[in-house]
């Protein structure tokens, strides 16, 4: 078994285009375009922060003193519109990127006034400023139109606050900063780590059953005195080492460039979550990954032997991807917790476990439920793996 | 010695739809099964060359394939020097020595690491098989290829390198499926050199091949199989007396003379 184990992690090494997947692309590849991605994304917001947009005020003469005070901005460009124009059309048209509409009752005296509503025409289907650009300018107006109010009525500051907001609910969260974060972003993590476990395993697979096959050397190895299972089982340890190399090698990367760029932005943040989470554990979230990496494995080979060449293979393990984010996502959903019967529905047990150990919440009896399922599949998909092993049918299709 | 009798072997036809007509209008495809095999006996004593001949399926590679123990038989016994094959595979690949038309090489090792490789899968100490590779380069005249991954092999390098690892175990039998086919004459040479060089060591062989040319080069013994059965298993004399004067001729009729 271990013979063939070596051989094949040997040959594994030697492969460039393998290894490229395995390693390059996590630790390289996808960190230089998430930068991008996100080099990109801010390039855009600067963009339309500095942007200087045209507009167009309907009703000018209401808010002389507000329409000055836009003109002085060095952030917008007044242009023209007709009286009695379509403003609709007039935007549609990309003459302005807004018009403001004043209505005849502005004024600066709220209690004689009423309620003033200004009208935004604008094209808000893409990325723009301009909302937060104008509250700028209008709060302004209407905080001192407020004051004045307040002034005129003689209400004092406590007095103001209740006109203002008259009930308050204030929030009083008793889930620590680790458990905040970890619903957040303990869901996605086991459907990276899954993901990429599943990656990483599925090209070594192609090449240890379909590959043998297609270069003619299966019969070869099934003819030397070696035990069927030996051989499968070489074969299997092989492709499970694989997929938990991968899915940890990506998972530092992401870990070591997220505190690189953490350093720039919130340090303490990353650190502080980082250290909540006590060894133990990452121990038992790695522990628990060895069923499911097992599972992928037996899975992966079964299909790969039945394959007739490595095109075949593929077209096999393509769908799988969609079979595994199912589960993956049940444990997503709200109200799916890691109680009763969801503690034995694999993959998706094991999602939610890495979800509970990185809040801090985990309940660890039902482990025994998540091993015991867990162990169980996997180990009915090696037994099925080399009982495939031994059909005819499958070997010399 | 190598003892075949009343071999048989039969696939399942998944789609019957797909079969070439020529396929379907073969004796042995009898309702949901394909009796690629039917009935094929032979014997080999050692020192001998047998050579299997037949016309493109007849059913030649399912036969060695079941000598190899890569298949298992229906029904008829394969034995080795007392031992019976298909009751204790494991056992008999010890003794045999397999080749297949289309094998292949791992590319990404080595013409040596190949050839451990089976080696270590026969169980052989290092030294055994460091002494083996040694031994096997020198008569095949693999030393300028031997430690450079197969993947840029010519067809010749490959398959001294396919011959070097299927007898790297010293096997009591070698088994040879059309071993020059695809061969430049020189590769071909060293492959029937190979084969002679077995012959005087007493190991038994037994080789298909369509060239009536090597049969008379080498065999001792002659099988004709067609449509899954044994229509010929004599001495090459017997076989050349079939029709005197032309081997082929000898073929044509042992062919359609029917069992």
């Amino acid at each position: 078994m271990w013979t063939v184990m070596l051989k094949e992690i040997k040959e594994l090494l030697r492969d460039r285009k393998t290894l490229f997947f395995m390693v390059a692309l996590p630790i390289l590849v996808f960190p230089l375009i998430i930068g991008l991605v996100m080099f990109m994304a801010g390039k855009a917001v600067d963009k339309a922060e500095n942007k200087v947009l045209d507009y167009a005020v309907v009703g000018a003469q209401y808010a002389p003193a507000l329409v000055e005070e836009l003109a002085a901005s060095e952030l917008f460009n007044q242009v023209a519109i007709d009286d009695g124009a379509d403003v609709t059309a007039f935007v549609k048209s990309e003459q302005a990127d807004f018009v403001l509409v004043i209505p005849e009752n502005f004024s600066d005296d709220a209690l004689a006034s009423g309620q003033i509503e200004l009208s935004l025409y604008l094209n808000d289907a893409g990325l723009n400023m301009v909302h937060r650009r104008l509250d700028k300018i209008v709060d302004t107006f209407a905080d001192a139109s407020q004051q004045k109010a307040f002034a005129t009525l003689g209400l004092d500051e406590s007095q103001q606050a209740a006109l203002v907001e008259p009930i308050v609910i204030t929030k009083v969260n008793v889930a620590d900063k680790r458990e905040n974060w970890g619903e957040k972003i303990g869901g996605m993590f086991p459907y990276l780590i899954f993901m990429l476990c599943l990656q990483g395993a599925m090209i070594p697979a192609t090449d240890l059953g379909a590959g043998e096959k297609e270069r003619g050397t299966l019969e070869t190895l099934l003819i030397s005195p070696i035990e069927r299972h030996k051989l499968v089982l070489g074969k299997f340890f092989t492709i499970a080492l694989a997929g938990a190399t991968s899915a940890l090698i990506t998972v530092s990367s992401i870990a070591i460039w997220g505190l690189v760029l953490g350093q720039s932005m919130a340090l303490e943040v990353v650190s502080e979550f980082m250290s909540a989470i006590n060894p133990i554990d990452f121990v038992l979230m790695f522990l628990m990954l060895v069923p499911i990496v097992a599972i992928f494995s037996a899975v992966l080979l079964s299909l790969s032997i039945y394959a007739r060449s490595f095109k075949e293979a593929q077209g096999y393990m393509t769908p799988l991807v969609f079979v595994v984010i199912v589960p993956v996502v049940l444990a997503m959903l709200p109200g799916v917790e890691l109680k009763g019967g969801w503690a034995w529905v694999p993959l998706t047990n094991v999602a939610l476990a890495i979800k509970e150990l990185i809040k801090g919440t985990m309940d660890y009896f039902q482990l025994f439920a998540i091993f015991s399922s867990t162990a169980v599949i996997a180990g009915a998909l090696l037994y099925f793996c080399v009982f495939w092993f031994n059909k005819e049918k499958v070997l010399f299709r | 010695m190598i003892e075949i009798s009343k071999l048989a072997k039969k696939f399942t036809v998944e789609n019957p739809k797909k079969l070439s007509e020529q396929e379907k209008k073969d004796p042995r495809l009898k309702g949901k099964f394909f009796h690629s095999v039917q009935d094929v006996s032979f014997y080999c004593e050692s020192g001998e060359v047998l050579g299997l001949l037949g016309p493109n399926g007849a059913g030649k590679t399912t036969t060695l394939r079941m000598l190899s123990t890569a298949l298992t038989p229906d029904s008829g016994e394969i034995v080795i020097n007392g031992t019976n094959v298909v009751k204790k595979p494991v056992v008999a690949r010890q003794m045999i020595g397999f080749l297949s038309g289309s094998t292949g090489l791992y590319g990404r090792l080595t013409g040596r690491e190949n050839i451990a490789y089976f080696g270590q899968l026969h169980g052989m100490s290092a030294d055994k098989i460091e002494h083996k590779i040694e031994e096997l380069a020198d008569i095949l005249d693999m030393r300028t290829f031997l430690d450079r991954r197969c993947e840029n092999f010519s067809t010749g390098m490959k398959q001294k390198t396919a011959i070097a690892r299927a007898v790297v175990h010293e096997p009591k039998v070698v088994i040879l499926d059309e071993p020059t086919t695809g061969l430049d004459i020189m590769a071909a040479q060293t492959v029937l050199d190979f084969i002679r060089r077995l012959k005087d060591q007493g190991v038994p062989v037994i080789f298909s091949t369509h060239h009536l040319d090597e049969v008379a080069e080498l065999c001792d013994r002659v099988t004709v199989i067609h449509h899954g059965r044994t229509h010929f298993a004599d001495s090459f004399e017997q076989f050349k007396a079939q029709v005197p004067g032309s081997l082929h001729q000898s073929f044509m009729h042992v062919i359609n003379q029917g069992v």
